[in-house]
């Protein structure tokens, strides 16, 4: 099923002369292409003629637009493009995609040298796309084993028992990577980390025996078992003839003795928190070594409760609790990926929508065998996302990707913000959360993230607003009709968080939309950048002067072009987010220009701006929503998956179900490769 | 003086309350019966944010008659124990061909010399940095092996420095390569580590808990190995670390190992993290001293914050962001500001030395049998460079370090140098350490 275009080609291009104009000659060995007409994808991404050949399309812009400065006798900025191999696989593929990232972003070759034309440049990207990055696009990459994080220890426990304890309070922070807080290869288990999690099963198993409504549920389990026949392994064969392992009614006689009745009842309790614990039938042998504590207790006269109790801090603490195993049931299975088991896409489909374990419902269609079927699956996903506890994806996700967690470590100057309150600050988290809930729940277009007319406000923050007739703490709905404010862009958490603490910052406001709305991430600035090139800034200049600067310096000037106008767009907003007509004694100025030379004014050019980039938004939302579902970085290999997912999103009138399904259904979601030993 | 057997750690704070308020006993302390063996080294380091705005940091003059300039001026009462250390530097934070991405690079460079992979998540590998090399000789004979600290916690999702996962930037010690050891923010937390929470129960209570945990390790131990079986190595990797943290939680409960008292503490019972920052910084400067004189553990590392952090200093009057000035861009008025944010670093150092050597030990001071390291991993804020570091040495480590001096070494002297020594001073033999290129000459004096 797979192919493999393979580029063994190596391409030279040698610097011959010495000054002047610059003699070069391309060396090609050989392009293989092994069977296109395989490609899984069903897209006819390489076939003969879509792709530019690189010597005729690519080489000539290497020659003249790159190599002046990159070449191997140059190297600035250690960047070398006349040696690099051409390889989808190799190390080298990340200068590739330095490449395409600082085409696409216009920041290479610097303002001021001849820089490639419009077309020069789709066709150089193109080919890039055509060739470098879309030849592994068979296999998704493997997801490291996760542990839960703090958020979905937290809602796991809460779940498990009925009680809000939020034992991972007090757990060591997640580290975090590709922007969220749940990706299994920055989560390690630190030392202090394992203490908690025994610390933590203990008080949580002690806090259920405490409360007697949840003492209840843990207890007076349902005896019915939905697990098919056989997915628990075989009944254990105990050398005491009476010990016998029963689960139900009908696994033995009736008659029995007092201890034996309370271990029976044990097994049971054990069967179904386990079950619900581990995500997936408990199999017999664990049940059995599990219900040791409860024989020992037993045997030491102290009953069946002390045993108990630790038999269910034993699943607090077991690996099989504590992270997500995806394991092949079959090793013998050659295929290089294979499908997870339905109870562990159950897993992977609740802590997306939910961030959590999954309900009973899930568990069902898990042992029914049924989940996977693609009706199944969109039918689950429209069902947890109605549910209110995709309020976790608003927290959880949104939270993340637009970074208003931040909003916790907010610390204005009181100097200059003297009515920043705590009240303010959780409204501003309120209404950011509230209203990417709405979008989710409503299903409604994700382009209303936006430009969406309405918001979520209270009196506190209406007020912030100057937004009139809002009375209360309650949040409500409001019309933002005839205001400045529309979309995600101008509520007050995102404008507060991308600022100084004590101005606004247009680098970081045009960085914040770059990154996280357009999904082009701004090129690192070339090494000094931070140098104090420029010297002192006369005194009295306006932070728009001061960021004019930037301009003067042609290594700077070619991504300020692009940076420094979104955040000016955005300059009527303070850096809590109010509307201001001054900063200081001067007079905003909330022009910009675009590089192409085109202007625009204030928050309404912006969003017309970014409605026009509505494809790119779609691209961004979707990277980070997949990156945020599987729990890991997206690789080269997903792209034709993420290419299929825009599609999708497209044809469902972009719609936020509509990802989230086309996301839940597709292979890097549904599948992982099979066990590859690492050397 | 040999008779500790009855007086357990758990039964002098019994009955205490809030308050460990214990009396000095001699009982308690560790075997060594009095003078027979020397007090052991502490290995501690302590790391400050963003660098330094260097002309109101390095001392003028040479040698013991060595100047305090403005920021090291809180200092003074200390200044006979410190070291002054000029002239070394991380290499390995340069960017060397990665591209900017400063602030992470030396945050996981200060204390692993090591080059770290430039990667948002996957693969990412760094070196076990030098207080984890030391934990892991040092640390078999305390309660723990390593104490990790700080005043400012993980990132909240989001971006972090050019491409460089938030783990970096958030993280000063290194287990392994690929295993940060996250800090602990929250002084309560650490202080019912270290000391556990209230106890109740008698001898008896305190038994049976010990064996019910060792039943509910054992068992666990048991699914990590069974799981260890079926899956792939690296997510070996990630149960591996589980099985380590459950080892060592093991080990503590079997060894029942005497624990040196602390004197009459004013510490109290903390209630969380404190608002103020100096009162939080000293809060875990008060600790890492504690479990130090109780001989808890012998490696502590201390960040006063994470690499780039941007917090303001509203208790020295600065309602700007730290990092936002260190890029002052030569303002007279931000460079200002930023050396009152040293100074009020470096207070909180010197009040974790004024602890340490208001604690008798042996015939001397607890702060004579340590080394603390103090240090940023950039040099200036506004260049980003790793050159020249501010960096001081503090203790005598059990009279192997000779302070009260300011050294100034030739230039491009790998920090690791420092730290291969520091590893000998612990008794840690090593021939080589991060990017070191030899042992730093000159500490003895």
């Amino acid at each position: 099923m797979k192919w493999w275009l393979l580029l063994g080609m190596m391409l030279y291009v040698m610097a011959v002369g010495g000054c002047g104009a610059r003699p070069t000659s391309i060396l090609m060995d050989r392009l293989v292409v092994e069977d296109p007409s395989e490609e899984p994808d069903g897209m006819a991404a390489t076939g003969e003629g879509s792709v530019p050949a690189f010597a005729e399309t690519v080489a000539p812009l290497l020659n003249r637009y790159c190599l002046d400065c990159h070449s191997s006798e140059k190297a600035r900025g250690d960047v070398v493009l006349d040696s690099l191999a051409i390889d989808s696989e190799g190390k080298e593929v990340v200068t590739w995609q330095r490449v395409a990232q600082v085409l696409r972003f216009g920041a290479m070759p610097p303002v001021g040298k001849p820089r490639p034309t419009p077309a020069e440049r789709d066709a150089w990207n193109a080919w890039l796309d055509a060739t470098v990055f879309r030849a592994t696009c068979a296999t998704p990459a493997r997801v490291t084993l996760r542990r839960l994080n703090r958020t979905h220890y937290n809602r796991t426990v809460q779940d498990l028992t009925g009680l809000d304890l939020r034992p991972a309070d007090e757990f060591p922070a997640d580290d975090v990577g590709y922007g969220f807080d749940h990706v299994g290869d920055v989560l390690s288990v630190p030392p202090v980390l394992a203490e908690r999690y025994l610390a933590a099963a203990e008080r949580v198993v002690n806090q259920v025996f405490q409360d007697p409504a949840a003492r209840r549920r843990l207890l007076e389990p349902p005896a019915e078992d939905f697990v098919p026949y056989g997915a628990r392994g075989l009944l254990p064969v105990r050398d005491e003839p009476r010990k016998v392992l029963r689960l139900s009614a009908a696994d033995g006689p009736a008659t029995l003795d007092a201890t034996q009745r309370d271990l029976d009842r044990a097994g049971l309790v054990l069967r179904v928190f386990a079950d619900r614990a581990y995500r997936r039938p408990v199999r017999y042998d664990e049940l059995t070594r599990l219900l040791r504590f409860v024989e020992e207790s037993q045997k030491a006269g102290e009953g069946t409760e002390p045993g108990l109790k630790l038999a269910l801090q034993a699943v607090l603490a077991s690996p099989h609790f504590l992270f997500f195993v995806e394991r092949d049931d079959n090793p013998m299975r050659s295929a290089s990926t294979s499908p997870l088991n339905d109870w562990e896409l159950a897993t992977r489909l609740s802590y997306f929508l939910w961030g959590s374990m999954p309900d009973e419902t899930l568990f069902r269609l898990a042992a029914l065998g049924t989940l996977h079927q693609p009706r199944t699956l969109r039918a689950q996903v429209r069902r947890l996302l109605a549910d209110p506890r995709s309020r976790a994806l608003a927290q959880d996700f949104a939270g993340q990707w637009l970074g208003t967690r931040g909003l916790q470590g907010l610390a204005p100057d009181p100097a200059r913000f003297p009515d920043f309150d705590e009240p303010l600050r959780r409204a501003m988290l309120t209404e950011t959360e509230l209203f990417f809930d709405a979008v989710v729940r409503e299903d409604r277009s994700v382009r209303e993230f936006l430009d969406a007319d309405w918001t979520y406000l209270n009196e506190r923050l209406a007020r912030h607003y100057g937004i009139p007739g809002v009375r209360g703490e309650e949040f409500r709905r409001v019309s933002l009709a005839d205001t400045q404010r529309g979309g995600l862009l101008t509520q007050a958490s995102v404008l507060s968080i991308t600022s100084n603490p004590t101005r606004t910052s247009p680098v970081k406001r045009g960085r914040w939309i770059l990154e996280n709305l357009l999904g082009d991430p701004v090129p690192t600035p070339p090494p000094g950048a931070d140098n104090l090139k420029f010297g002192v800034t006369p005194a009295g200049s306006t932070l728009r002067q001061r960021l004019e600067r930037h301009r003067a310096d042609p290594a700077c000037a070619s991504c300020h072009a692009r940076l420094d106008p979104l955040g000016f767009g955005l300059e009527n907003f303070d850096a809590l987010g109010a509307w201001r007509t001054h900063d200081d004694d001067t007079r905003i100025d909330a022009a910009g220009v675009w590089p192409d030379g085109s202007t625009f004014d204030g928050p309404a050019g912006l969003r017309a701006y970014l409605k026009s980039r509505g494809d790119d938004f779609d691209r961004c939302l979707t990277e980070k929503l997949l990156t945020y579902a599987l729990g890991r970085g997206l690789t080269l290999t997903d792209r034709c998956a993420v290419d299929r997912l825009v599609r999708q999103l497209a044809r469902g009138g972009h719609r936020f179900a509509t990802l989230a399904e086309a996301i839940v259904t597709s292979d890097p979601f549904l599948k992982r490769p099979s066990q590859q030993e690492e050397p | 003086m040999n008779h500790r057997q009855g007086i357990s750690r758990r039964a002098a704070l019994r009955g205490l309350g809030v308050s460990v308020a214990l009396p000095l006993l001699e009982a308690m302390l560790p075997t060594r019966a009095s003078g027979a063996a020397a007090p052991p080294a502490r290995l501690a380091f302590v790391y400050a944010p963003n660098g330094k705005h260097m002309p109101a940091w390095t001392p003028a003059r040479l040698g013991v008659d060595y100047d305090l300039p403005p920021t090291l001026e809180p200092l003074r009462a200390v200044k006979d124990d410190v070291l002054v250390l000029s002239r070394l530097s991380l290499p390995k934070a340069n960017g060397n061909g990665d591209g900017p991405g400063d602030h992470a690079r030396a945050m996981a460079t200060f204390l692993t010399g090591c080059q770290i992979r430039k990667t948002d998540g996957a693969d990412i590998r760094a070196g076990i940095s030098v207080d984890q090399a030391a934990a892991a000789v040092v640390g078999r004979s305390t309660r723990f092996a390593s104490l990790e600290v700080g005043c400012e916690g993980g990132r909240d999702g989001g971006t972090c420095d050019h491409g460089y996962s938030c783990a970096y930037q958030t993280n000063l010690s290194w287990r392994s390569p690929s295993q940060p050891v996250a800090k602990e923010v929250n002084p309560r937390l650490v202080f019912e580590r270290l000391f556990g929470s209230p106890f109740s129960g008698g001898r008896d209570a305190e038994a049976r808990q010990a064996r019910d945990r060792r039943s509910v390790l054992d068992f666990v131990a048991g699914d990590v190995n069974e799981l260890n079986g079926l899956l792939g190595a690296g997510d070996r990797r990630k149960l591996d670390e589980y099985l380590t943290g459950l080892r060592e939680v093991e080990r503590r409960i079997q060894a029942s190992q005497p624990v040196a008292e602390v004197g009459q503490s004013r510490l109290t019972r903390p209630t969380g993290v404190p608002q103020d920052f100096a009162e939080h910084a000293r809060l875990m400067g008060d600790l890492v001293a504690l479990a130090f004189q109780a001989d808890l553990t012998r490696v502590a590392t201390f960040a006063l914050g994470n690499d780039g952090s941007n917090r303001s200093f509203r208790e020295v009057g600065v309602s700007e962001g730290h990092h936002d000035l260190s890029h002052h861009g030569g303002d007279p008025e931000k460079q200002a500001k930023l050396r009152r944010i040293n100074r009020f670093h470096v207070e909180q150092f010197a009040h974790l030395l004024g602890r340490l050597k208001a604690t008798k030990e042996g015939g001397g001071t607890l702060l004579d049998n340590c080394l603390v390291v103090y240090g940023s991993g950039i040099r200036d804020g506004d260049r980003h460079d790793h050159d020249d570091l501010p960096v001081l040495l503090a203790g005598r480590g059990g009279g192997k370090v000779r302070p009260g001096r300011h050294v100034r070494y030739s230039g491009g002297t790998p920090l690791t140098n420092l730290y291969l020594a520091l590893l000998d001073c612990v008794g840690v033999e090593s021939v080589a350490f991060g990017d070191s290129t030899g042992k730093l000459p000159s500490l003895g004096g």
